[in-house]
């Protein structure tokens, strides 16, 4: 329904403070529909509180944040999800106490109050949710709690449940923290191919490999506000960037 | 895990206990034990009520006194000022609370933890206030008579008999709920949202909708126990019937059965209808209960969290020795995950 | 006009009492994001050992502090050490309401069992004496309640800013995982906290016990215009619970005159209801209560 390369994800003059601190100030980024586009920053330069503005976990201050020319600002977390945005947290949630199918099925989309009430583990959702564990290849552990996964599991678990709700533009936070290289790399080829069937990824990450090879685009945070962007290459390449990552 | 053998095991439990609920009040040939089989099956409804928001969402209520002391008196002010059928005002009783109930939910439950519970606090004690205060309509301190809904001819007996069995009824079919509720979209948003509110929200999940809808229902099927409540006991006192105490007994006894079972707060309510019932004989009219009780809520929190249901059927599942535990199932994995 | 200035005096000396009373819950939460329902009740606590003192000693209740405040302080470390730090951090916001509920009631259960449900007076030989103050007429006992408070507070104030206890506790509060990394002992200095805490509820017990009747149930009465006062004042906020306390304290007093006392205390529940909506995270401060 949308042509890469358009405007998907746009923010205008996005800010949000924490009791004076700014941690997005005045941040105006566009994010073009199909790509792999990496968020990039030191520390504590407002990459997950932008994150959380764009999905509304948190209102902005001020600015707009629009999604294929809509303005999606301040709208409810799950409106935003319904409108196409997904997203995984940092550190990795799951839900601990359901099992990892259960954890699908939350983000099954009921439609109406009536099919609300009829059975979650209807035989279709079941079926799509065990394609989506079997994708991320955890389908074994269809049935056990989340909270008896190892920490790869759970992410992996997430990521599935994040496709669950079939998103067009997914925000990962951190995919590569914390996982062994083996995971890593599994993560990213997973990221690949959802792409080639035309998802458009933000991916904050702090491993420069992953980003580097993985991303199209990336935008490089500073203090709340993108100080720079372009291909990875020439990111890599530019003075305000390293001034910025060694605390210039 | 949904083994047959389990399946055998639910079934005939299930079968056990609607055969004693039916013939309890025929072996229990002294009035008072009916009586206690009364109090006992209404704190299983209120607890049973009460789980629908605290067992499915998480948000743990202190203060669902208010809802069952209103729907009490709702009840009872419906039968005297406007002579309306008994029970067509319990119904509408509950459905003057579910009303209620929208306001409060709404500024309730956008606060989470701390500030809920303050909140559901708060609401027993101002409520406790009006109706002791606005005498002219509640009757005030000296409390509210209650006109029974069975004619005289109906023995004492005979009246708990019924009782019991209507408790019963309710009971029943709010389990029916919980239980459409559980496995149902609904219910696997709600239980979402009691284990990650932002999570469940960054899924799709319309928290705020589900949670007024789960405290609603929660909010209906208290105020209709304590509506049949009052028409047995036939008497309403500001001071009972907005008691903190109430609505923690709500909390200890689901908690102690396990929140996330269906049968849990039943359970809990058995256990802890019991042993109030036998302290009060055993120890008279001290203070001596309020002790227990606090102990044994400070135990279960401790070391009980998840309830006795939950604690029984994993003693059960570590006395199945052939069956590998979860935990080395994920080792395996684990292991599996590395070499690949 | 008199009997408006006269409501204004009180509800100022009422309020100064309840800035002492909350401030102990202001502490707990800010060092454990604990809501301690059990506060009241040890204030009650403290009340009947200021009551069983004098009884039996004939001296001023309020030499008992010398013995009570101690003992709550330590009594405090041990709740917060047995009891809250067992929890998981997961739910210890919900549990720990639970579990302090539960200390609640064992402690009022433990007072009815042994001193009776019979209202006790603490005997005073200044009870009855008043002084003229602004023109306003005032009962000694209220002024020596609020006296107490003041000197505790501003006690309480000047050990939270010049010791380096007071800046390990304060770092504690606004940012646990920050002080940690700081090198402060957090789970030591939560466990001061609640010491300090219940240290202020022997005052403010000993402090209530001068001027009013008391029974084991008394602390129901007392836990929810507590709630509001922290609540208004921004959980977690000292100074915000102090100025929220003043003025609900003044504002329920100015409503006794055309209420009555039992309408006018409903004025706590519906400040209380107006801030949740309003302003969740509270009037005065209260930065963390935004999380919750």
């Amino acid at each position: 329904m949308s042509t890469p390369g358009e405007d998907g994800l746009r923010t205008e003059g996005l800010t949000k403070s924490y009791g004076g601190v700014r941690a997005v100030d005045d941040a105006s980024v566009t994010f073009q529909h199909g790509r792999i586009n990496a968020l990039i920053g030191p520390n504590g330069s407002g990459k997950t509180t932008f994150f959380n503005c764009v999905t509304g976990m948190v209102k902005p201050d001020a600015g707009t944040v629009t999604y294929h020319g809509r303005d999606i600002t301040g709208r409810g977390a799950h409106k935003i999800a319904h409108a196409g945005i997904g997203r995984s947290f940092q550190l990795c949630r799951v839900f601990p106490r359901l099992t990892a199918v259960e954890n699908l099925l939350v983000a099954v989309r009921p439609g109406s109050v009536l099919r609300a009430l009829a059975p979650a583990r209807r035989k279709a959702d079941v079926e799509r949710a065990m394609e989506l564990l079997t994708r991320v290849g955890i389908e074994h552990l269809a049935d056990v709690e989340a909270r008896d996964l190892s920490y790869g599991q759970q992410k992996l678990l997430e990521l599935a449940g994040v496709l669950m709700a079939d998103p067009e533009t997914i925000l990962l936070d951190e995919p590569a923290g914390g996982v062994n290289p083996a995971l890593i790399e599994r993560i990213g080829t997973l990221v690949r191919e959802l792409n080639a069937e035309g998802r458009t990824f933000l991916i904050v990450e702090h491993n420069m490999d992953v980003v580097m090879s993985l991303s199209d685009h990336v935008v490089v945070f500073d203090r709340g506000r993108p100080i720079a962007e372009g291909p990875p290459d020439t990111v890599r390449a530019d003075p305000l960037v390293l001034a910025a990552y060694l605390g210039g | 895990m949904r083994s047959a053998s389990e399946k055998v095991v639910k079934s005939v439990g299930l079968i056990v206990l609607v055969a004693f609920v039916v013939v309890f009040p025929g072996i229990a040939s002294d009035p008072f034990v009916l009586s206690v089989g009364v109090v006992i099956i209404s704190y299983a409804v209120l607890a049973t009520a009460w789980n629908f928001v605290g067992g499915f969402t998480g948000y743990i209520s202190l203060g669902h006194a208010a809802y069952s002391g209103l729907g009490g008196y709702a009840t009872g002010l419906l039968i005297l000022r406007a002579e309306v059928n008994p029970w067509v005002a319990l119904l509408l009783g509950g459905v003057v609370v579910a009303v209620l109930a929208v306001p409060v939910g709404i500024a309730a439950l956008r606060v989470r933890g701390a500030s809920f519970v303050i909140v559901s606090i708060a609401l027993v004690l101002v409520l406790l206030l009006v109706f002791q205060s606005w005498e002219s309509v509640t009757g005030g301190s000296d409390g509210l008579r209650v006109p029974r809904p069975f004619g005289p001819e109906v023995l004492r007996p005979e009246q708990h008999q019924r009782f019991f069995y209507l408790h019963a009824a309710l009971l029943a079919v709010m389990l029916l709920c919980w239980w459409a509720i559980d496995r149902s979209r609904f219910g696997m948003g709600l239980k979402g949202i009691r284990e990650d509110e932002d999570k469940a929200r960054s899924l799709g999940v319309p928290t705020v909708r589900y949670k007024l809808a789960a405290f609603v229902v929660s909010a209906f099927f208290t105020a209709l126990g304590g509506g049949l409540y009052a028409l047995w006991f036939g008497f309403l006192d500001p001071i009972f019937q907005f008691s903190i105490l109430v609505g923690s007994n709500m909390v200890l006894m689901s908690l102690l059965g396990g929140v996330r079972s269906l049968f849990g707060p039943l359970v809990g309510a058995v256990v802890v209808g019991y042993a109030t019932e036998f302290f009060k004989a055993q120890y008279g009219d001290t203070q001596m209960h309020l002790v227990a009780m606090g102990v044994l809520l400070a135990a279960v929190v401790l070391f009980l969290p998840d309830g006795i249901i939950p604690a029984v059927r994993g003693l059960v599942a570590r006395l199945r020795p052939k069956q590998a535990s979860i935990r080395e199932v994920t080792q395996e994995e684990l292991a599996e995950e590395v070499r690949r | 006009m008199s009997l408006v200035f006269q409501s204004l005096v009180l509800g100022v000396l009422m309020g100064g009492l309840y800035a002492l009373l909350a401030a102990g819950l202001t502490l707990y939460f800010g060092v454990m994001r604990v809501v301690m329902i059990a506060h009241s009740a040890f204030l009650v606590l403290a009340a009947y050992l200021a009551w069983t003192f004098t009884v039996h000693t004939g001296l001023d209740p309020m030499l008992s502090l010398l013995v009570t405040v101690p003992l709550f302080f330590v009594l405090g470390v041990a709740v917060q050490r047995l009891l809250v730090a067992r929890l998981r951090p997961a739910t210890l916001t919900m549990m720990s309401v639970l579990l302090t509920f539960a200390v609640a009631l064992a402690v009022e259960g433990a007072l009815g069992f042994v001193f009776t449900g019979t209202h006790r007076r603490i005997p005073l030989s200044y009870s009855g004496a008043r002084l003229e103050l602004f023109g306003a007429s005032v009962a000694l006992v209220k002024l020596i309640a609020f006296g107490l408070a003041a000197v505790t507070l501003v006690g309480l104030h000047v050990l939270l800013k010049v010791t380096r206890f007071g800046q390990a506790l304060r770092a504690t509060m606004q940012h646990r995982e920050a002080a940690r990394l700081l090198g402060v002992d957090t789970d030591r200095v939560a466990g001061f906290g609640f010491g300090l805490g219940l240290a202020t509820a022997a005052v403010g017990g000993t402090a209530l016990a001068l001027d009013s009747t008391i029974y084991p149930s008394l602390h129901w009465h007392w836990i929810g215009p507590l709630m509001a006062i922290i609540v208004v004042g921004g959980l977690g906020s000292v100074a915000g619970a102090a100025i929220a306390a003043l003025l609900l304290g003044v504002g329920q007093n100015l409503l006794q005159i055309p209420l009555g006392t039992t309408w006018a205390q409903t004025f706590f529940y519906a400040a209380l209801f107006v801030t949740l909506i309003l302003r969740p995270q509270g009037f005065f401060g209260g930065r963390l209560a935004q999380r919750f």
